[in-house]
């Protein structure tokens, strides 16, 4: 540990090329936090008496308690490179051989994946871990696609690599093999999301960008930095050695010649990676687990490593891990690998900038992201809010793109919403101050420039989750982040105590901004609904709730899922529907949108905001839409941005651009309670096919207009075949052949299906991956458990949405006309759907 | 798209304009006979109080669905009034003609000046489509017949009037006596049980032979209500138990059997009041009486209100002209929204309808200022939501104060006494989120609010700018405590950029410069084209338009043709 002030601190960050942003980022339980508290413990910028014992990044109660890590955190270290030699192997020139990292340990549970997401949003490489021995699984590859979608640069351990030498016995050969299985694996999900800015992002142990190690006895190595010592003793360059030590390489002790073929005169040679960076390894690992006693002081002297007094007593596994961590301390191999693999934010700002900042690539706020300028406009972006101990306060967690932040500095903070040039969702505030966050600890620090991680007091009020704070009056947003999981599952809340509700309110409101993903808000039937990504976070969000935002009793409901109203096919008919007065007409008609466009809007790769001519270019190209049909997009909707879309198909319609408004409104009210349950609407487009208006402008107003909107939009959906879409969750389920029986069982009993099952290379488990809707997926984890005994790990997240099966949901017998049926009772409607003839008028 | 063929099932035009205010549906499909007439429209009481009040100019008013009988009792009103006339005089001219021989003795007698306006025909008028709910006195239509009274036929909601006496007739309705009391018996098995009796209007003189009967079968505590022109009692309109008008808390233990279905408003003000309700429906009697539930209900009402409480400008609607203190009621509204920092806007558009109040989109959502009954108005064609004054009170309150599912108030005169304690409370929780020290300083600008019901942030939810704190004076009370009209030297202006339009900042200009897309041909605020695709000036030639007004325009040069 390394004991700093602020103040040495501070110089550590006006040096950009010396800065390393970066996150642990992997699969749950593979180690991240583990590792994380093994780097803390080497090279954190912290006093011990702050460190606590162990796992210093989970700083809840509940994560120490259940070994789960739920909050992405920050923490500073420091970090030199073993020989200033080593700063010409940094890919741009760096003169100092001191380095700041700034690394953020995420949690790997795929319901708390948007804190991966703000994570990523504000570092500019990752650390991916991977077990050993699991291998690659399904959130080390969303995390990575995450990763490299914010152009953000990985590298790689694998890591407990003491279970594949103690369980599982494995030979030198065969961890080799194993490592090269698990590395194929990783590149192969790098390579498919390949991105040109970023380049070739491949990992490989020859190149340093892998490491190997045990988080959990503090030891890991990479195959540099052996090369590092064994080019002194072969006399041959670091860069050579390494490309020896991986791979098909072979060293020939007959001939003492380095060969790619694993046998000399039929007998095999030993494998070089094999020989020079596991043997000495296993050898420690062999005598002192099975206590040759007289061996381990040889072995020792060999390697060059002293034990202090006390610790010779030490024996077995204990012995094992001071041992090995004197041999290969993990600090060192990974901060080396940090340092020289990952960008500093000098580099990554001028690639990340344009998927960073949606403004033009040229204006002030630009330049200064991508040159990373501290004298350049502030841009900083707010990745996440971070309770304080003062009640109902945050700190505002992000990053400094460009400019300085300081204390006292007026700044304009623009919140999701924001449009250049337009007041909404903009506010002129001061920042009170700024502070470094390392743990559960903060340090007041009088400002900070561009490339660096800070936390913010004072701003909290005016985000509700995230944001961009700059000091450009022209300055667009920095993108909103994306999140891959959706909250699909709620629950309402209400309290035991009606005086109470103040505090559920306000309870409601601090949760809504403790976590980036949950949603809070009160639905059309009156009741507070707390909806997560899965039964994990809800469970976790609700205990936050109760015990800490709103600190009242609460009665919370069953957990049940929000649909959504969709159409099948093409209206059968023209929808008409006349205006109160009969002088307005409008013919609409509804078809689905494809799966693909209302995918790419929920992605925000099509937006109400995009220049109508590219977005045209898109749809034309991509979607095979009709290039005039496509430029006349009047709206998305609900909420203008929904994945609906209103088409003007009208031809020479005189007026028809003073109705637009009032159509515009019909149709956010229409797509946001759906005709057949009231629920939002998706994946629908209508196209308005004629108009007939009166001629006289106070007879077509938005009275006149706005409610005929609506009908003629519920009429077109209840014509076009009109269903119910359920979210479905994509479950991957990790399982040992002999359990998988139990798992068919379960998943048909609940809806699901299996799409997909494949042994893993080199172990007995099988992944399965399955579709499961969202409904059925309550108590699936537990009921998997008990049908496998205990062997099935399974993953849910949010994949799609998909129509209710078993028949129309106008007809009263199926099933899908039930659930509508249930949903209407319990919004007071009358049960019957209204049919279309209730929005129809005759001509 | 003329060849467009319509389907058989479809609306019928009339539906369209419906009218959403709670009309009770009492069809006489059947033609009373001259008899039942007589009875039902209580003509004999009607003549005798109008003769009793000697009032000249009658207004007679409908609801819609007896207009059918109106000319047959006007008719029979202007005869029997022609006849008690008659009959006053002939009895009276004996008296005449003694008082001739006395003329010279007392030239100048009372009687004399009544009885010459006696000889005057009494006027009759007919008021037929009501300006706003059925339920209330048209006061300003009879006015505009100058009527001195008005005779109000059907339910009624009793709201006191401001200006005119009123005579009720409430009509009356048959019911199945036997039916009733052995629901009754079905619904309360305990013949101690406190039940109170209550009908609708015009089933009312219905209670006291139930009541008799329920007395012989052996039930101790029913109540029978009485109608009272009271809206704001503990039971509206109606006279409480004794024990009641003492203890409010007392009715907690009494159940209400109701007959016929009452109206949602009056379900949600006894809600918090009573043990129960239960409602015999007169159309398909039940062995049970229904228990009404207004959970539900309740709950989305607060979905409305939270959805309210962001709102940046409201619509006034006012839905009476003749309740009492409507005046009132409206200034405190508009106060109530101007302390919150927010705009409003009073209408008057008549009876409401959906179509009307969606002519305003820059509205985000209506007060409506009328009788405790037809204020509430539930409806899910509005485009955007109605709420009545209590529930303004509840949605502007912070959310730090406001809790929901216990009473529900209907008339809004019951509002009116609390804006006292209303400014002081306020001026607390002002108070109290002032002193955030360290966290905030207070120039600068206004930080977005939390929509509850969206879960996000609405930015510019108070354009007119939240009040400052009141002062304090010296001796700690706070200088407030005069009401209100003090409360827009309170108000600090918005910063920033919302429209103004001379020199008042104006949310509904800002609305039509930031949100609309058509701003019609000229602007206040710039002139702009409608452009095509390429950015070309879209237009086309200009023609003469017509002229006129609505009923008979003219084309062109032809002034003349229609
Ligand atoms: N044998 C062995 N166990 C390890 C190693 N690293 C971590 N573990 C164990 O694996 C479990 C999970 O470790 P964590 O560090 O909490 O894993 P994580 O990736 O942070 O988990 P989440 O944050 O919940 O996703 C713990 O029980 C650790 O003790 C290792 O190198 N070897
Ligand atoms: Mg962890």
């Amino acid at each position: 540990m390394v004991n700093f002030t602020v103040d040495e601190i501070r110089s550590l960050m006006d040096n950009p090329k010396n800065i390393r942003n970066m996150s642990v980022i992997a699969h749950v339980d593979h180690g991240k936090s583990t590792l994380t508290d093994s780097l803390v413990q080497r090279a954190g910028i912290i006093s011990a008496k702050n460190a606590g014992s162990a796992r210093f990044t989970d700083t809840r109660a509940d994560e120490q308690e259940r070994g789960v890590t739920i909050k992405s955190t920050a923490i500073s270290l420091y970090g030199q490179l073993p020989d200033d030699e080593d700063l010409k192997d940094i890919p741009i020139k760096t003169e100092k051989n001191d380095f700041l990292v700034n690394l953020i340990d995420s949690p790997g549970h795929v319901d708390f994946s948007s804190e991966v997401t703000a994570a990523l949003r504000v570092t500019d490489g990752a650390l991916v871990v991977v077990d050993t021995i699991e291998g690659v699984c399904v959130q080390t590859e969303t995390v990575l696609r995450q990763a490299l979608g914010e152009r953000i640069k990985p590298v790689v351990i694998i890591n407990k690599v003491d279970r594949a030498l103690l369980e599982l016995q494995l030979s030198k050969e065969d961890l080799f093999q194993n490592f090269s299985r698990v590395i194929e694996s990783v590149n192969v999900v790098i390579s498919t999301y390949y991105d040109k800015a970023l380049g070739d992002c491949q990992v490989y142990p020859d190149k340093g960008t892998i490491a190997f190690g045990s988080g959990l006895h503090g030891w890991a190595f990479t195959v540099r930095q052996f090369a590092a010592r064994y080019s002194k003793k072969f006399g041959v360059d670091k860069n050579k050695m390494m490309e020896r030590l991986w791979g098909d390489s072979f060293f020939n002790p007959k001939t003492k010649k380095w060969t790619k073929v694993g046998t000399h005169e039929g007998q095999t040679l030993e494998r070089a990676f094999n020989q020079f960076c596991l043997d000495p390894i296993f050898r420690i690992f062999d005598s002192v687990m099975n206590f040759k006693t007289d061996d381990i002081p040889k072995l020792l002297e060999k390697l060059e490593i002293k034990l202090a007094g006390d610790e010779k007593d030490l024996e077995g596994k204990q012995l094992l891990k001071v041992v090995m961590r004197k041999f290969l301390p993990a600090a060192d191999a990974l901060m080396e690998m940090m340092i020289l693999h990952l960008p500093s934010p000098a580099t990554a700002q001028k690639y990340r900038m344009e998927t960073l900042y949606e403004g033009p690539p040229d204006d002030e706020s630009a330049i200064g992201i991508r040159d990373c300028d501290p004298k350049g406009p502030l841009m900083l972006y707010v990745s996440k809010m971070v309770p304080t101990s003062d009640k109902g306060r945050f700190y505002a967690f992000g990053r400094v793109f460009s400019g300085t932040a300081r204390s006292g500095l007026k700044v304009r903070i623009q919140g999701p919403n924001y449009v250049p040039g337009k007041k909404e969702d903009m506010f002129i505030k001061a920042i009170q101050r700024t502070i470094l966050m390392m743990g559960r600890y903060t340090e007041p620090i009088e400002d900070v420039p561009a490339g660096n991680i800070l936390g913010l007091v004072g701003i909290d009020q005016f985000l509700l989750k995230s944001g961009t704070l700059t000091t450009s009056e022209t300055s667009h947003n920095l993108k909103v982040m994306k999140f891959s999981v959706s909250p699909v599952v709620q629950r309402s809340v209400e309290v035991k105590n009606a005086n109470d509700l103040p505090k559920l309110v306000e309870g409601l409101k601090r949760l809504s901004k403790s976590d980036p993903c949950v949603l809070t808000y009160i639905n059309e039937s009156g009741e507070h609904v707390v909806a997560g990504a899965g039964e994990l976070h809800l469970e976790i969000c609700l205990k936050d709730l109760e015990e800490d935002h709103a600190g009242v009793p609460l009665r919370v409901s069953d957990p049940v899922v929000q649909y959504r109203e969709t159409v099948a096919g093409d209206s059968s008919m023209t929808a008409l529907s006349k205006s109160p007065n009969k002088h307005n007409r409008l013919y609409v008609t509804a078809t689905p949108l494809s799966e693909e466009v209302a995918k790419d809007i929920e992605n925000g790769k099509i937006g109400p905001r995009d220049d109508f001519k590219a977005r045209a270019r898109i749809l034309a190209d991509d979607h095979g839409w009709d290039v005039t049909d496509a430029r006349k997009i009047w709206c998305f909707g609900p909420d203008t941005n929904g994945a609906n879309l209103l088409v003007d198909q009208t031809k020479a319609v005189q007026y028809l651009n003073e109705i637009k408004d009032s159509v515009v409104s019909g149709f956010q009210w229409a797509t946001k309670e759906g005709p057949v349950a009231e629920e939002p609407m998706r994946s629908v487009r209508f196209n308005i096919m004629d108009v007939t208006l009166h001629t006289d402008a106070i007879h077509r107003g938005g009275g006149q207009i706005i409610p005929t909107a609506r009908r003629v939009l519920y009429a077109a959906t209840l014509l076009a075949d009109p269903g119910l879409l359920e979210p479905v969750f994509l479950v991957e389920i990790q399982v040992p052949e002999q359990a998988m029986g139990g798992i068919y069982g379960v998943l048909t009993r609940r809806r699901g299906h299996v799409f997909e099952e494949a042994q893993r290379p080199g172990t007995p488990l099988f992944n399965i991956k399955a579709y499961l809707p969202v409904n059925e997926s309550f108590g699936f984890n537990a009921d998997l458990r008990s049908n496998t005994g205990g062997q099935a790990f399974p993953q849910s997240v949010f994949d799609h949405w998909e129509v209710l099966p078993g028949g129309s949901v106008l007809s009263k017998d199926s099933q899908p006309g039930k659930i509508v049926e249930e949903m209407r009772k319990r919004k007071g409607l009358k049960p019957e759907v209204p049919g279309y003839e209730n929005y129809y008028d005759k001509l | 798209m003329a060849s467009e063929s319509a389907p058989i099932l479809s609306t019928p035009a009339e539906h369209i304009l419906e009218e959403p205010t709670p009309v009770t549906v009492q069809s006489s499909e059947s033609r009373l006979s001259e008899e039942q007439l007589y009875l039902q429209y209580e003509i004999k009481r009607t003549v005798d109080e109008i003769r009793n009040g000697k009032w000249k100019r009658i207004a007679l008013q409908f609801p819609d669905d007896m207009l059918v009988d109106a000319p047959r009792v006007f008719e029979r009103i202007r005869d029997d009034l022609k006849e008690a006339r008659k009959t006053a005089s002939s009895s009276q001219n004996g008296n005449v003609d003694n008082v001739a021989n006395d003329l010279a003795k007392t030239s100048l007698q009372n009687g004399q000046t009544s009885d010459a306006s006696d000889q005057v025909e009494e006027k009759l008028c007919i008021l037929g489509d009501t300006s706003y709910g059925a339920c209330c006195v048209d006061e300003v239509a009879a006015e505009h017949v100058d009527a001195e009274v008005v005779v109000h036929y059907g339910r009624s909601c009793l709201s006191p009037t401001a200006r005119l006496p009123v005579i009720y007739v409430f009509t009356t309705k048959p019911l199945d006596l036997d039916a009733a009391v052995d629901s009754f018996k079905e619904t309360y098995k305990d013949l101690d049980e406190k039940v109170c009796l209550m009908a609708d209007i015009p089933y009312s003189h219905h209670l006291d032979d139930l009541q008799a009967r329920l007395a012989q079968e052996g039930y101790k505590n029913v109540f029978k209500t009485s109608i009272i022109r009271d809206p704001a009692s503990l039971l509206p309109n109606r006279t409480a138990p004794t024990e009641v008008q003492e203890n409010p808390e007392a009715l907690k233990e009494y159940s209400i059997f109701h007959i016929a279905t009452p109206p949602t408003s009056l379900l949600l003000i006894l809600s918090s009041r009573i043990k129960a309700m239960h409602i015999f429906s007169t159309e398909s009697p039940q062995s049970t009486a229904l228990e009404a539930s207004t959970t539900q209900l309740l709950r989305r009402r607060y979905a409305l209100i939270t959805r309210l409480s962001t709102v940046p400008i409201f619509g006034i609607l006012i839905n009476t002209l003749s309740v009492s203190n409507y005046m009132s009621a409206l200034s405190h509204c508009q106060d109530l929204i101007r302390r919150a920092g927010k705009k409003s806007y009073t209408f008057v558009v008549g009876k409401v309808n959906a179509a009307k109040v969606a002519n305003f989109a820059e509205i985000g959502g209506w007060v409506v200022i009328g009788c405790w009954e037809s204020s509430l108005i539930e409806s899910k064609d509005f485009f955007r939501p109605i709420i009545t004054p209590f529930e303004l009170e509840v949605a502007l309150k912070g959310d730090g104060e406001r809790t929901w599912g216990g009473e529900w108030i209907g008339d809004f005169s019951a509002l009116l006494g609390k804006e006292q304690n209303e400014i002081n409370g306020h001026s607390h929780a002002e108070a109290e989120s002032t002193t955030q020290g360290d966290w905030d300083d207070q120039s600068d600008d206004e930080p977005p609010e939390f929509d509850l019901r969206t879960g996000r942030y609405v930015s510019q939810s108070r354009p007119m700018g939240r009040p400052s704190r009141p002062a304090v004076a010296e001796n700690g009370e706070t200088t407030a405590s005069a009401p209100a009209p003090a409360s827009s030297a309170l108000v600090q202006r918005a910063k920033g950029d919302v429209a103004a339009i001379g020199g008042q900042v104006s949310p509904a200009a800002e609305y039509l410069r930031s949100k609309r897309t058509w701003q019609g041909l000229g602007s206040d605020f710039e002139i702009s084209y409608e452009r095509d695709e390429e950015g070309k000036i879209r237009g086309a030639a200009m023609e003469e338009g017509r002229s006129g007004v609505a009923k008979g325009y003219s084309v062109g040069e032809d002034a003349s043709k229609s």
